[in-house]
Formats: structure tokens, C-alpha cells, sequence
């Protein structure tokens, strides 16, 4: 079980088209990805585009990711990218 | 669950009186109708596995669109897609919608709306307008899904629960004929207004509504408890306890009031004060208006509006059987009172969207009625002789709508005779003749009238429309309805005209619009001439004393008097004066009626 504080950097914040990547990379794992506003109990899954925009994580936002499953690794260090690359947008 | 939520009152403009207490059900844009079915243990996965197939289907579309967006803009363009096919494959949605059908026993297209509408309260729950605006993503998707379930086949009404208040954006006048109107309450909408074709419709139907309530449909979700305050042009959505218990007395007053007005009044002679005979006659829209035609003792159907037999078929044109059946039915019930026809008056506000009419850029100006009819004449003979073979079996009429010139009446006229040379009833006879009517309701038929009345029997003047012809006002229009003015001196010089033209050539003349269920406005038609008042049944107790208790010397010098005033206003105040002192009939809620048309809408609906 992995679980990190992840950090929402680009301009948008998790908006769609950021949440439709997201949800395109946990699905190539088969962990399980679960997300949750930091403070927050009620979690989300990453596979699910529904719960994700429903965390309204705007710019700024603190997200807690809970990984487990046999590739968890992979996926936290892909995730971690992607968030860290601003999910590819140049702002 | 009623009460966890909070009470929220939304204010829209009371077009139908009455309180009704009901829980919602939303409609979409089409009109449809997502109703909720038990299903039994059996088709339970049946049920699932249709679900997954429209789901499926509609990401297939999806994907296709996506595609071609593509080659077209780029991927950059395409991710909208990309986020309604993720929205799809979202398990948690497909199993909430899974759990729902397999809990509930509900049917697809039910859980589907439940489940969305689950989502979509979530979303708009959020502080984030970016994210708190998703909800259009959803609705595309659920649009998407229930089209994939339904198809374009009509949904049957039947399995709907008791109590419901119809919730909606606008609502198609036509969705009355295929509704069970015994479980509907309310009707409340974000459009509309009170001379809208619906509205009219709800007063006959004595179902209260509220229109023009701006923006509360996103708050309302079907099976929200909704309290409808017609009266005061109230929806008040999750309605509190202490609310309920101070409105429940009125709610019962509103239902026995509609139960005491129930009771059958006998078919009565009506004459004026100094001998002139009046014909209190009903309009009608649905085929089984006819017993309420008949409860309030109407001496005829003055209109039927044969739309609604159109509106409600599957296939947009029923049959020559399937007309001559409604036909029959209304000849047979009316008798031996007549039953007025009118042909297909598809147009206007009454267009229908899902058969045909391609979309005409000013429909009210546009191919409607007459000329639609002279267009597709094999639609107009097939009513034709459905008219002529149910009046074997009573009192029928022809009623043409929409006359401009004198060539379409001839055309008609020939086409009519055609038909009925045509015709071989049993006894290997022709049909007799019908008699037929002209509806007079655009200006160039009321200054030719000299002419056009001596080519038919009668007389019939739509009101509604010569006012929006008139005053070139579009009455839906909430910029421009205060153009809308039934009092306005023009309307009344034209009403005044076709009177006098049509008593010189003795055809009756008939009012068929809305103005004639107002005291004040059938005390003004009968100082013009009119012996012929036709309205919604509903409204002929209130008018009976009123027509009784003047006389047409005095009404006629009430006309006159009215004419020499320059304003719809003035005119309003002279009439709200005088009347009130010729007739002894509780006029208030006419003159709210009357002043609200002043300012463009009801501020209240017509009284009882």
C-alpha cells in the first residue's frame, strides 16, 4: 500500500481533460487507486472520471493517493509523474 | 426522505388555479417520459443487459464521433469526448444504475435518470462553478443513453405512479393526449406564460399551473415532494412540515372545489334579458373533453381541435378508421348538439417535433393550417371523410383554419365535394353535406369577409391568433407580450366588423378563443353581435348568468361606448366599471385576469 500526498500544479487544476488522462493511466494498472482531498475521509476511485471531477480539486489542492495492488509501484511513480508534469499542460 | 431536504419556494407566474401536492416528474426536452416500472425477478438481468447495451452503443457513437472531430480539428478538440465515453465507462455509475434495477426493480430508462440525478445533485453541490458546470457533460451522456434505451418509440404513461407534479423546461401541448391525466396534480415550467397553448389546456383541465419559474429545474429531481400554489404562482419544492400543515386545509378546499364543480349541469337554454338567444358552446382538445362538455352543459362542441389526434399518433397521421372512431364517438356523445371540426391546424405553437414539420424559420407566418392541408391533401381527404362517415351518426361541422384568401376557401370547398362524391355509405348513398365553416383569424380574411362568409355556413374567430396576427405580436414572447392586448381598440374594431359582416349575409358568426370564458369580454361579444360564444367547458357556469343577466341593447351600447377609447387600459377600466354594474357574478378574479393582460401576463389565471 502506497499512499502520498500529491500536490494539483497546473493552472487548471483536475479538470477534465487532466481527470480523463488520470483516470486513463490508473486504469493500465490493476491496483487499486483511491484519491481523497487531504483532510478528507471520503475517497475516490482513480478509474472512475465521475469521482474524480468530484473532488473540484482546483489549483493548489492537496490530494492524499492510496495505492494497493501487486504493481503498486509502478503506478505511484507513474502517477507521481504525471502530477509533477502537470499532466503534460505548459502552464 | 421527504423532509431531510430543505424547503426552497420558487416564484413563476400562476397560470391555472388551484394547490395540488404531488411528487415531481421531470420530463426532458422531448417530453419524454422517464417513468418508473416494477419489473419482476425474471427480467431483472434482462433488464441489466439492456442497460449495458445502450451504454455500449453510445460509446460506440461516441468513439465514432470522436474520431471524426479528429481528422477534422486535431485531438486537441476531442477530449470533451474523450471525458462523456470515460463518464460511460465509469463503473460506479453503471453500478449504481445496476443496483437500482436489481433493487428497486425498476426499469432502465428510471435508474438511469435516478442514478444521474444522483450524480448531478452531488455536482451542483460543489463551491467550484468549473466543476459545479460538469453537469452538462452528464446530462449529454444520460441524453445519449436514454435515446440508446427508448429509441423514438412513444413511452407509455401507464405504469406511472399516483400524484405527480410535471416538472419541465416547456412542455409540448400534445404529451396532455398521452398522459393519464387521473395521476397528474400540477404541471410547473420554466416557460410558458398564461396564453400559452398549454396553459389554455390546463384550465380545462382544471389542473393547477405554475409557469415561468426561471431556473429551478436543475434543483428538482423526480420523486421530490412539490407543493404547487397556483394561486399564488408558487413551487415549493421539499415543502416543511409547518407549511404543510397550514396548506393541507386549502389543498382538501382546492380538491372539493374541483369535485362540487364535477357535478353535472344540464344542456339549458341561455337567453339574454330581452329575448336573443345564446349558444354557450365548449372548446375541445382531447376526445374525452367531451364529458366535460357535456357536464357543464354545452349546447355543442364550438371547436374541436383535432391536433391532438395528430400530436398523439405514433406515426403523426392516424388513419381514416382511427379518426372516424373519434368522430363517431363525439357526434354520438354531442347529440343532437353539432360538433365542430377543425382540420388540422398544425403550426405555430402547435407544431409537432418529432413527426415532421421540418423546422420553419417563423412557423406562425409559415406552412400551418389551410395551407398545409392544400399541400398534403391525401391528410386532408383522409380527415375529411372520416368527418363525413361519422356524421351518419350525429351533428358534424368543418371547421377550416386559417383562411387568408377566398382561392384557398374554393380549393377546400372542391376538395371536400370530392370527397364526399366519393364516399358509397351502406344504403350505397353519398354522405349528406356538412356544413362548413371558415376560421377567421388572420386580418386579410377579416377585411374581405364580405366575400369569404358567402362561401361557407358559418363563422368561426379564433381570438388568440387574430390578436397575435393583429398586433404582429408574438405571445410567447415574454419581450413583446404586453403587445398582446385582447381589449386593444384594432382587436375590438375587427371583432366588431366580423359581427356586423356576418349578421348583413346571416351566417352565424362564433367566437372559439380564450377571450369568451371572461364575463367581461362575452358581455362586449354579445353588444357586438355574437350570439355564439365557444370556450372551455369549465368556464360556461360562470358565463351562463352572465349572458342571462344582460340584455344585448345594453351590451351593444357598451361596445359602442368602449370603442371611443384610444387604449387597451382605458378600455380595460370602462369595461371593469360598467360590467360590474350589469351583472351580479362574483367578477374578481376576471378582473385580475383582465388587469394581468395588461401588463402582458395573467397575474393570475381566469376564475371559476
Amino acid at each position: 500500500m502506497i499512499r502520498q500526498i500529491l500536490v494539483v500544479e497546473n493552472g487548471l487544476g483536475l479538470h477534465a481533460r487532466a481527470a480523463a488522462k488520470l483516470v486513463h493511466l490508473a486504469s493500465r494498472f490493476q491496483s487499486e487507486v483511491r484519491l481523497a482531498r487531504e483532510g478528507r475521509a471520503e475517497t475516490m476511485d482513480a478509474k472512475n472520471i465521475l469521482g474524480i471531477l468530484m473532488l473540484a480539486a482546483g489549483r493548489g489542492t492537496r490530494l492524499m493517493v492510496s495505492i494497493n495492488g501487486p504493481d503498486e509501484v509502478e503506478a505511484g511513480e507513474a502517477i507521481l509523474q504525471l502530477f509533477a508534469g502537470r499532466f503534460g499542460e505548459d502552464f | 426522505m421527504i423532509h431531510t431536504k430543505p424547503e426552497v419556494v420558487f416564484q413563476g407566474n400562476g397560470v391555472s388555479q388551484g394547490i395540488a401536492l404531488g411528487s415531481a416528474l421531470k420530463l426532458d426536452s422531448y417530453n419524454r417520459v422517464i417513468f418508473k416500472m416494477l419489473i419482476d425477478d425474471a427480467s431483472v438481468q434482462a433488464e441489466i443487459q439492456r442497460v449495458r447495451q445502450a451504454i455500449q452503443t453510445s460509446r460506440e457513437q461516441l468513439a465514432g464521433l470522436k474520431l471524426r472531430l479528429q481528422e477534422k480539428l486535431g485531438p486537441e478538440h476531442s477530449y470533451i469526448l474523450d471525458v462523456h465515453i470515460l463518464m460511460l465507462e465509469d463503473k460506479s455509475l453503471v453500478a449504481d444504475i445496476e443496483s437500482i434495477i436489481r433493487d428497486h426493480h425498476a426499469n432502465a430508462e428510471w435508474a438511469v435518470r435516478l442514478a444521474t440525478d444522483r450524480i448531478r445533485n452531488a455536482y451542483q453541490s460543489l463551491d467550484d462553478e468549473y466543476f459545479r458546470e460538469r453537469v452538462s457533460d452528464i446530462e449529454n451522456i444520460v441524453e445519449r443513453i436514454l435515446l440508446n434505451l427508448t429509441g423514438d418509440a412513444p413511452v407509455s404513461w401507464s405504469p406511472l405512479p399516483q400524484d405527480l407534479v410535471i416538472v419541465a423546461h416547456d412542455f409540448n401541448p400534445s404529451t396532455f393526449a398521452t398522459m393519464d391525466l387521473r395521476k397528474v396534480r400540477a404541471l410547473a415550467l420554466e416557460s410558458g406564460g398564461r396564453t400559452s397553448h398549454t396553459a389554455i389546456i390546463a384550465r380545462s383541465l382544471r389542473l393547477p399551473a405554475v409557469m415561468e419559474i426561471k431556473g429551478f429545474l436543475s434543483t428538482v429531481t423526480t420523486g421530490d415532494f412539490i407543493l404547487v400554489n397556483a394561486d399564488e404562482g408558487q413551487l415549493i419544492l421539499n415543502p416543511s412540515e409547518a407549511r404543510l400543515a397550514k396548506m393541507l386545509p386549502r389543498i382538501e378546499a382546492s380538491r372539493q372545489q374541483a369535485a362540487a364543480e364535477a357535478v353535472q349541469q344540464p344542456a339549458d337554454t341561455v337567453v339574454t334579458r330581452d329575448g336573443h338567444r345564446v349558444y354557450l358552446l365548449a372548446n375541445t382538445e382531447l376526445p374525452h373533453d367531451v364529458r366535460e362538455a357535456k357536464k357543464y352543459g354545452a349546447e355543442g362542441i364550438g371547436l374541436f381541435r383535432s391536433e391532438f389526434l395528430f400530436f398523439a399518433h405514433p406515426k403523426g397521421f392516424p388513419g381514416m378508421s382511427e379518426q372516424l372512431e373519434t368522430y363517431k364517438m363525439l357526434a354520438q356523445e354531442m347529440a343532437p348538439h353539432p360538433v365542430a371540426v377543425r382540420t388540422l391546424d398544425a403550426g405555430g405553437d402547435k407544431t409537432w417535433t418529432r413527426t415532421g414539420n421540418a423546422a420553419e424559420p417563423n412557423p406562425s407566418m409559415g406552412l400551418r393550417g389551410i395551407r398545409l392541408s392544400l399541400r398534403a391533401q391525401d391528410q386532408f381527404a383522409i380527415q375529411v371523410e372520416a368527418i363525413f362517415r361519422a356524421s351518419a351518426y350525429g351533428k358534424l361541422e368543418i371547421v377550416l383554419p386559417m383562411i387568408s384568401t377566398i382561392e384557398e376557401l374554393w380549393e377546400a370547398k372542391k376538395l371536400i365535394s370530392q370527397v364526399r362524391s366519393s364516399i358509397r355509405l351502406e344504403g350505397n348513398g353519398m354522405p349528406d353535406p356538412v356544413r362548413i365553416g371558415a376560421m377567421i383569424e388572420v386580418p386579410a380574411a377579416v377585411l374581405t369577409l364580405d366575400r369569404l362568409a358567402r362561401e361557407v355556413d358559418f363563422l368561426c374567430v379564433g381570438t388568440n391568433d387574430l390578436i397575435q396576427y393583429l398586433m404582429a405580436v408574438d405571445r410567447d414572447n415574454p419581450q413583446v407580450s404586453h403587445l398582446f392586448q385582447p381589449l386593444h381598440p384594432s382587436v375590438l374594431q375587427c371583432l366588431g366588423r366580423i359581427a356586423a359582416t356576418a349578421a348583413s349575409l346571416k351566417k352565424p358568426a362564433r367566437i372559439c378563443g380564450e377571450m369568451s370564458s371572461n364575463p367581461f369580454f362575452a358581455v362586449l361579444f354579445l353588444g357586438m353581435g355574437f350570439n355564439q360564444l365557444s370556450m372551455n367547458p369549465s368556464f360556461i357556469p360562470a358565463i351562463r348568468p352572465v349572458a342571462r343577466g344582460v340584455t344585448v341593447r345594453a351590451a351593444r351600447k357598451l361596445f359602442d361606448r368602449a370603442m371611443a377609447y384610444a387604449t387597451s387600459q382605458e378600455i380595460a377600466e370602462y369595461l371593469i366599471a360598467e360590467v360590474s354594474k350589469m351583472v351580479r357574478v362574483e367578477l374578481t378574479p376576471f378582473i385580475r385576469e383582465i388587469r394581468g393582460s395588461l401588463r402582458g401576463n395573467g397575474g393570475g389565471t381566469a376564475g371559476r
